[in-house]
């Protein structure tokens, strides 16, 4: 006590600085879960949230800057149970240590959460949620089976919508507790028996409507995920309103977001297809109708093609030009006849007057010598007492020449 | 026989893909005259199969009642109205 020296002296600053630094080394109270109820709660201007947290006999400063509440997804009050995640420092300038908070999750929920999370990594990494496992749905479902409360609104839903769609549908209602602590057990075991017992349900659509957390949590069960898992039997997860997410929606082969949304879902609306099937038909028939047209009207171009390259018009074609080349024959032989008559006649005409014997008619005779019957045309060809025939027009004179006398001209 | 067990095991989408390629391939007019009529018929055929794929089950509302580990029995489904959700045990 006597000794103490200027060193040893510390400023208030210098020892809440020393003070906090002890904490800040101190791994206990770094990063920790601290659970309590939530008080004093205050949302400051600046965005940061100050509030103390509490159980019954004690209680802690604790700050939670904005940068870190940015991702709360509720807004804390005061009296809410909560888990909180921090570090344990000082704030110097009041000297006071308190609890610089990074998460709060609400401490019901929190259980369940992270017991969701836990289940989902082991399930996701175990492949449950594969893609490649997920059994495809048939087109026209025939028979299907429901697992939901019967008295609920969800299998009226499913049934309404369903048969709406196809009023012809087969719908198994299979009563199941939906939620409390039997519920998963109770669903997982109906989807087994109907695996064992109704092999030809195309698909089973299980579920409920929208609910807490808490009231769904028997679709977070890992007893029901592996029955989901190992059903032969499509199965559709169809819990909740819209945004509640299940460990069932992860391992279902489809996931829908409400029992109603299930049936709009898997079932076919009937008269769609009914349409689309006559719609097909009456394609066909006019794709049929308009190719026998097409083939018709190939037939008569070919034909008609035919007709001027075939055989048949070949001869026509050689007949018509025998039947012209004949006529053309005919008319040239006609007319070579004629020109041969004409001809012969002329010369006819010329010869006859040329004949001797139209000279003769006029008058004229022709002397021969007796012997060679030559004809006598100059004194010399004669003597006295030549035998000549004289030839006149109806006969001959035979005569003996007596005299020869030149006549001078 | 065999033939008709095979249409049963045909699904219903399959007709409807073949329909749908007969369509086209009339459409695309490349068959002869033999092959588009037996395509005709073809598509008919299977268009008479869809319908009666989309009518062969009969509607049908059951609950299943579980009696025993392996015994079971269904009865008509009826709607409990009023009742909701709230309590299902």
């Amino acid at each position: 006590m006597n000794n103490y020296t200027e060193s040893k002296i510390y400023t208030v600053s210098k020892l809440n600085k020393y003070i906090k630094k002890l904490f800040e080394n101190d791994f206990n109270l770094q990063d920790i879960w601290i659970l309590g109820e939530i008080s004093n709660f205050k949302l400051h201007s600046s965005g940061h949230m100050y509030f103390v947290l509490k159980d019954k006999e004690s209680q802690i400063r604790c700050v939670m800057f904005r940068g870190n509440n940015c991702n709360l997804r509720f807004m804390p009050v005061d009296g809410m149970k909560v888990k909180v995640r921090g570090d344990v420092s000082v704030y110097e300038k009041r000297g006071e240590y308190q609890l610089y908070v990074k998460e709060i999750i609400e401490a019901g929920k929190g259980e369940l959460y992270l017991a969701f999370e836990r289940l989902k990594t082991k399930l996701k990494d175990e492949g449950l949620f594969s893609e490649e496992v997920k059994k495809t749905l048939p087109f026209i479902p025939q028979n299907i089976a429901v697992i939901t409360s019967p008295t609920g609104a969800a299998i009226r839903d499913v049934i309404t919508i369903s048969l709406r769609r196809f009023p012809n549908l087969s719908i198994l209602v299979v009563p199941s507790l939906v939620q409390g602590t039997f519920a998963a057990q109770e669903i997982a075991k109906k989807i087994d028996f109907l695996n064992k017992y109704f092999k030809d349900i195309d698909f089973i659509i299980i579920g409920r409507g929208g609910g807490s957390l808490e009231e769904l949590w028997a679709f977070n069960e890992e007893v029901l995920a592996r029955s989901i898992y190992n059903s032969k039997i499509p199965i559709v997860s169809a819990v909740g309103h819209e945004t509640d997410f299940t460990i069932s929606d992860f391992v279902a082969d489809l996931r829908s977001p409400t029992p109603s949304a299930a049936a709009e879902m898997t079932i076919p609306d009937k008269n769609n297809l009914i349409n689309n099937l006559s719609l097909l038909k009456s394609k066909i028939t006019r794709a049929v109708k308009r190719n026998f047209e097409l083939k018709t009207e190939n037939i008569n171009s070919v034909s008609r093609s035919l007709k001027y390259q075939g055989p048949e018009n070949k001869i026509n074609q050689y007949y018509q030009y025998i039947d012209e080349f004949s006529a053309r024959l005919n008319s040239r032989i006609k007319h070579l006849v004629e020109l041969y008559e004409e001809r012969v006649k002329k010369d006819s005409q010329r010869l006859d007057s040329l004949s001797p014997w139209a000279v003769i008619e006029r008058g004229y005779s022709i002397c021969r010598k007796i012997p060679g019957k030559e004809i006598i045309k100059r004194l010399e060809q004669i003597e006295v007492g030549t035998k000549i025939e004289v030839i006149i027009s109806d006969g001959k004179i035979l005569s003996k020449v007596e005299k020869k006398e030149a006549v001078s001209n | 026989m065999k033939n008709k067990k095979k249409v049963e095991d045909i699904p219903f989408e399959e007709y409807l893909r073949k329909l749908e390629k007969i369509v086209q391939q009339l459409e695309e007019g490349e068959l002869t005259l033999d092959e588009s009529v037996k395509t005709y018929e073809e598509g008919m055929n299977i268009s008479k199969i869809c319908l009666e794929k989309l009518n062969k089950t009969k509607k049908k509302i059951e609950q299943l009642v579980i009696e025993g580990e392996e015994k079971y029995s269904t009865k008509p489904f009826s709607e409990k109205k009023g009742e909701d959700t709230v309590n299902d045990s």
